[in-house]
């Protein structure tokens, strides 16, 4: 009776919590409830773990080892550390990172399932903890790879190891056959040649990726994370890390569809596809150099075309966030904002190296999110602006998207800033995108170049409006 | 329940509590009106048509204020030099409706206090968006506001606007407004459809928007502090922002025609900002109109009541903006009325409800007793924003002669929403089909599956964690979908966070009470998955913590 009550108990507290994971999700479909959002996510996690801590399984009552009880808070230490610490541009890093977290705890929680008494009795126990440690194991390797590579410390470049499909397929057969021989057997062995299997290929499946399809590996990883907690479930019989996992699962999946969506390609393309390197094969025999001549331009220039302007839109890219020059963009803003110039923000959806990126080294610069706008929102008023600045960003304002069906990133939307009545491009350097491609726009009559480091330059152009 | 409409007393007030129209409406939600003869007659009203409409028309004051449950009018009562106050016939347990100003106004209160009456005072109604249909200060204001130009207008000796003539070439009028509350807004607006170009000042800079919006120019100084104030008014500046301020008027005084000043900072006199220096720089003409004049005016040379003329320049002080437009002022301040005794239960459901806080704080006596000032409104702001909103257009909407910041912020113009589209129907198909072929696989495996392989408890468990499962990926679908892009680095790192409900297995499994190789691992897999949760939670809520408008 006091079992069945219990178990009654924490089931509605799972109830509650998977409906307030919901609430939080939708939470973030505005800024104004995007906080609020945040807080029942925190809520639904604390009355999940303090259900599980006082539950009782199978008649016992839960007797957490003290050990246990340091780790939570150990744990939750060096999190809000993590948190505390890092600066905006290396969000992307800290999210990669986060998720193997996702991944190496499932793993453990099915080795430990695993490894308890006298094993799993049954079959079906012993798939769904395969399955759980395979997927956990792809995210954890796969999400350290991602996050070493977007810290820098491994080459961005795709690394595409000859008949790399094959090996994917022979990785997948070997596994499947563990798996059986595992499920049946139940040899430790096994699971661990599984969990082998895994590890490699998430490392291989995320080298295969280029630095500018980072946003898809990411949220894709996330999507993994989320399946892994769902598997999970399914070991455990528990509907709530089912349910919890799901949300995570789909939510991954939509983002990397939408990123995909907006590379106009397809996700197995991006997947399997080690984009990025394939294009540059042709691009070996006919010269990539620069075709044409560039036009410089200096910040006084610059400065006195922007006070000439009326409008003025700025297109970051993945070079502010390196040179962390967000700070000196907002205060351009403001100085323009102060001449009455109608200032806005173009954001392209793979801008960066996570959806969403640049909105928030914006927001962390103070940028007023509602002169930040979307590819669509912005595009049609492209033709009547009178100054657009790019920083640091290259294959998203390509005009080669649209005009050369032949060129690797053919049909990708693109912000279509040669319409404008200037374009000033500022880059640190003349060398290719991360796409490795050449870009028309700096060759046509209406754009010219500010080279430099993306900070420098903005400040140097603040310098100078100021003294005017 | 009687309603008692009475004819203000004051000289010069032609407004009236309730015009024949409200009147009617009053009749017909049960009310029973008593007008007192001739009460209308300043804002054109004939009682005629208030008879027309349903009312009885009284003789005298006095049996008014004695027979009514519920009496309305505009201005305070007034207490007479002989010592008697106009509310003197009203009964114990009776309401009075009006506005009272009860801190300007502490004897009236205490007089009235005695009446052993609730009393309640339209210029306390809270400013929360319900209230609004109830905001005669807002009524007003606007009112005001719109006369403020029409009488300058009327004194100025040119034209608002520009014109190019056979005789000759006529620049078009600058007007200056000081505080885009209600009253200041509605001036801009009149100003600028009479064709001046208009500018127009305030300590609070979220009333930007609302000035371009009406076509004014937004003069402000370039000191960090904003003069948001509590409720939407105003607060005092720092002196050296009234320096930087003043240097801006006196550089403004050359160039203007028009001053309208409309700044009050509550329960303070009006602060002094048109000096007389100011008004000396001036070109002969010109036209100062003070707003605040009842609050002992913004302009060094105001007379309250008067239009004077100082070194060439008209100051004009009256008190009595709204009063002038008495017809449509009666007609607003009546619907006001009838809202807020719609909100008081209407003639069926008449009472004093405490809960109510449009009432709450309106309240000034409750049967003689003091109920004001009332405790703080509870947290209002949002939803102040929100319906503001959509009252922009007619707002000139006017604080009252105060500078009310109304603060009718645009909503973030939905940035993202459209562009979050719906799930693409190809996408779902797919994930239909997908779903379909399971549950049909599983159907045929039930149904037709060998005998050998029976239904196991294990099996059926599956099939119900699977259900949830499937519902699970379709609610995230939905859901996520509707996340703005701006916010999908923070949904990343959300969802992140949420996926350490892996812990839970961690939590379990280190909870056996013994300590060997699976509660360690266990263990270690909890402490990934709490720093998960924790970075995961709190990297989010520093990042939302940054976006601002």
């Amino acid at each position: 009776m006091e079992t069945l009550r219990s178990e009654a108990l924490s089931d509605v507290a799972y109830l509650t919590a998977a409906v307030l994971f919901i609430l939080s999700l939708r939470g973030l479909s505005s800024q104004e409830t995007a906080r609020r959002g945040n807080l029942y996510g925190i809520i639904g996690m604390a009355i999940a773990i303090v259900a599980t801590l006082t539950t009782t399984i199978g008649g016992a009552s839960l007797d957490p080892h003290p050990i246990l009880l340091a780790a939570i808070g150990g744990g939750a230490v060096l999190g809000a550390l993590m948190a505390a610490r890092v600066g905006m541009t290396q969000m992307p890093e800290l999210v990669a990172l986060l998720h193997s977290f996702v991944g190496v705890a499932a793993v453990l929680v099915g080795y430990s399932l695993e490894l308890h008494g006298d094993g799993p009795g049954d079959l079906k126990t012993r798939i769904e903890i395969y399955i759980d440690v395979l997927i956990g194991a792809l995210t954890f390797t796969g999400s350290i790879l991602a996050f070493l590579k977007l810290r820098g410390s491994v080459s961005g470049r795709p690394t595409l190891l000859p008949m790399r499909h094959w090996f994917n397929l022979a990785m997948l057969v070997g596994s499947v056959g563990l798996g059986v021989l595992y499920a049946r057997e139940g040899e430790l062995w096994a699971l661990a040649g599984g969990t082998a299997i895994a590890c490699v290929l998430g490392v291989h499946l995320v080298a295969a990726i280029g630095g500018a399809d980072m946003p898809v590996v990411v949220s894709m990883l996330n999507s993994y994370s989320g399946w892994t907690a769902s598997a999970a479930g399914f070991m455990l019989d528990n509907d709530l890390l089912i349910v919890t996992g799901a949300l995570v699962g789909s939510s991954g999946a939509i983002l990397s569809y939408i990123m995909c969506r907006a590379m106009n390609r397809s996700i197995w393309n991006v997947i399997f596809g080690g984009f990025g390197a394939e294009p540059a094969k042709p691009a070996a025999g006919a010269p990539a150099a620069p075709q044409g001549e560039v036009a410089d331009i200096d910040h006084e220039t610059l400065a006195t075309k922007l006070l000439e302007a009326k409008s003025v839109v700025i297109v970051p890219g993945y070079g502010m966030a390196v040179a962390r020059a967000q700070h000196a963009v907002r205060e351009l803003t403001e100085i323009l904002r102060g001449h009455d110039k109608l200032v806005r923000f173009a954001i392209h959806p793979v801008a960066g190296r996570l959806p969403g990126h640049m909105n928030v080294l914006l927001a962390e610069a103070n940028v007023p999110y509602d002169i930040v706008l979307e590819m669509d929102e912005i595009n049609a008023d492209l033709p009547s602006t009178d100054v657009v600045i790019v920083i640091g960003a290259n294959d998203i304002v390509n005009p080669a998207a649209e005009d050369d069906p032949t060129s690797p990133i053919a049909g990708m939307p693109v912000l279509q800033v040669w319409k404008s009545k200037l374009v000033v491009v500022n880059k640190r350097s003349r060398a290719t995108g991360y796409a490795g491609i050449d870009n028309p726009l700096f060759y046509k009559p209406v754009t010219k170049m500010l080279f430099g480091d993306a900070r420098q330059a903005i400040e140097k152009v603040v310098t100078v409006l100021r003294t005017r | 329940m009687k309603l008692g409409i009475v004819k203000e007393i004051r000289p010069d007030e032609r407004r009236v509590a309730a015009a024949p129209s409200t009147v009617g409406r009053l009749v017909k939600a049960g009310w029973t009106v008593l007008v007192e003869t001739d009460a209308g007659a300043g804002s054109s009203y004939p009682d005629r048509e208030y008879v027309a409409a349903g009312a009885q028309i009284v003789a005298t004051a006095a049996e008014v204020w004695t027979s009514a449950d519920v009496v309305a009018k505009v201005r305070p009562p007034e207490l007479r030099a002989d010592g008697t106050c106009e509310a003197d016939g009203l009964r114990a347990g009776a309401t009075l409706i009006s506005f009272l100003f009860p801190a300007q106004n502490p004897e009236l209160v205490a007089r009235l206090a005695e009446r052993k009456a609730h009393v309640v005072a339209v210029d306390c109604i809270p400013r929360i968006s319900r209230a609004q249909k109830v905001d005669a200060l807002s009524s007003m204001a606007n009112i005001a506001g719109y006369r403020a130009v029409v009488e300058a207008a009327n004194k100025f000796g040119s034209f608002f606007t520009g014109q190019f003539t056979a005789a000759g070439k006529v620049p078009p009028a600058k007007v200056l407004v000081i505080g885009a509350g209600v009253a200041g807004l509605a001036a801009i607006a009149a100003a600028k459809a009479l064709g001046a170009i208009v500018r127009a000042f305030d300590v609070r800079p979220s009333v930007a928007d609302q000035i371009k919006s009406l076509g004014g120019e937004f003069l402000t100084v370039h000191i960090e502090e904003s003069g948001e104030g509590q409720g939407g008014y105003a607060k005092e500046m720092s002196k050296e922002f009234i320096d930087a301020e003043m240097a801006l008027f006196r550089a403004q005084a050359k160039e203007v025609n028009i001053v309208i000043t409309t700044a009050l900072i509550p329960g303070k006199p009006a602060p002094k900002l048109w000096l007389t220096d100011m008004v000396q720089m001036m070109k002969p003409g010109s036209v100062v109109v003070d707003l605040a004049a009842e609050n002992g005016g913004n302009c060094e040379l105001t007379v309250p009541g008067q239009a004077v003329v100082e070194h060439g320049v008209t100051v004009i002080g009256y008190t009595d903006m709204a009063s002038r437009m008495g017809n449509v002022a009666s007609e607003l301040y009546g619907t006001n009325l009838w809202h807020l005794l719609d909100e008081m239960g209407g003639a069926t459901g008449y009472k004093i409800d405490l809960e109510n806080d449009i009432v709450r704080g309106a309240l000034v006596l409750e049967a003689g007793e003091k109920r004001w000032p009332p405790p703080p409104p509870k947290k209002v702001e949002p939803e102040v924003k929100e319906s503001r909103e959509g009252k922009l257009p007619a707002a000139a909407a006017a604080a009252p002669v105060a500078a009310k910041a109304d603060a009718p912020t645009k909503k973030p113009s939905g940035h993202g929403h459209g562009a979050a589209v719906q799930a693409p129907s190809k996408t779902a198909g797919m994930v239909m089909a997908i779903v379909g072929l399971i549950a049909a696989g599983a159907w045929m495996y039930l149904r037709y599956g060998s005998d050998d392989a029976p239904i196991s408890l294990g099996t059926t468990k599956l099939l119900q964690h699977f259900t949830v499962f499937v519902m699970a990926v379709f609610v995230g679908w939905q859901v996520v979908w509707n996340v703005a892009p701006a916010l999908h680095t923070p949904l990343m790192s959300v969802t992140n966070a949420i996926s350490g409900i892996i812990v839970v297995g961690g939590l379990i499994g280190g909870s056996s009470g013994h300590l060997e190789a699976a509660e360690i691992t266990a263990i270690a897999a909890t402490l990934f998955a709490t720093i998960n949760i924790a970075g995961g939670f709190l990297v989010t809520r520093r990042m939302l913590a940054m976006f601002r408008k």
